[in-house]
């Protein structure tokens, strides 16, 4: 699987000590330009130098059929009494949908997105939670509570009780 | 429609109950402002345009202000 990733999943998961876990899913992770002037820690950008340079990851280009269109996204859900996207998470849905990747993000507004727009339902989207449910489901992690409860203190990335109560965490 | 209304209802209560509020009290105007907004949207995005930085800035002063990310 090859997944696009937004600012929001990108500096929480980056303070998580077995990030790198996240490659034992995912044989690419593409960045968007707009995603990487938005990093300036040495953490983050010493991981990301270091996917880079181990072909782990990948700076995607914007592109401006793509841009025009993650335009239309902002734009059409500003229109909606729910929480609106904004142009780099909408650029990653736009990319996950157009290219099949899965587009990992935290933010709300994408997440509604897939959710209530027809065109597009087919794009998958992962928060932390659900790698982290992934990796469990693939023998990587071998305790999930735990482990949700060690991402959260690492990460100062709170679950919702809805969100943990559908995955049977509490 | 609904849940998704419901859902970011309950973040934002969540955002607010665990907020550091005497430090967010203690910020310059403009970040605090970013940091009010943050709050009660969840956005990321435009808050860090409030506060004048990039989202991996703000984002640490989020942590700072003890806001959780949800």
């Amino acid at each position: 699987m090859i997944a696009i990733t937004d600012t929001s999943f990108l500096i929480d998961w980056v303070k998580y000590t077995k990030r790198d876990l996240i490659f034992k899913l995912f044989e690419l992770i593409y960045i968007p330009e707009s995603v990487f002037n938005e990093v300036r820690s040495e953490t983050t950008l010493l991981w990301i130098a270091e996917g880079l340079e181990n072909n782990k990851m990948a700076i995607f280009p914007e592109i401006s059929e793509l841009r025009n269109e993650a335009l239309r996204l902002v734009l059409e859900t500003r229109r909606l009494p729910i929480r609106s996207v904004d142009f780099p998470e909408a650029y990653c849905v736009v990319v996950g949908k157009v290219q099949n990747y899965v587009v990992l993000t935290e933010n709300g507004g994408a997440l509604a997105l897939v959710n209530y727009y027809d065109e597009y339902k087919e794009v998958k989207v992962m928060r932390a939670l659900e790698v982290l449910i992934e990796l469990y489901k693939r023998g990587f992690i071998q305790e999930i509570k735990g482990e949700v409860k060690d991402y959260s203190r690492q990460t100062n990335h709170l679950f919702s009780n809805r969100d943990l109560r559908k995955y049977g965490l509490i | 429609m609904e849940e998704w209304i419901e859902r970011f209802e309950e973040a934002r209560e969540l955002r607010r109950k665990y907020a550091d509020w005497n430090f967010i009290k203690s910020q310059p105007v403009r970040l605090r402002i970013a940091l009010d907004y943050y709050i009660e949207t969840g956005d990321l995005y435009n808050a860090s345009r409030l506060a004048g930085m990039t989202m991996e800035e703000f984002n640490e002063l989020r942590i700072k202000a003890r806001i959780p990310s949800i």
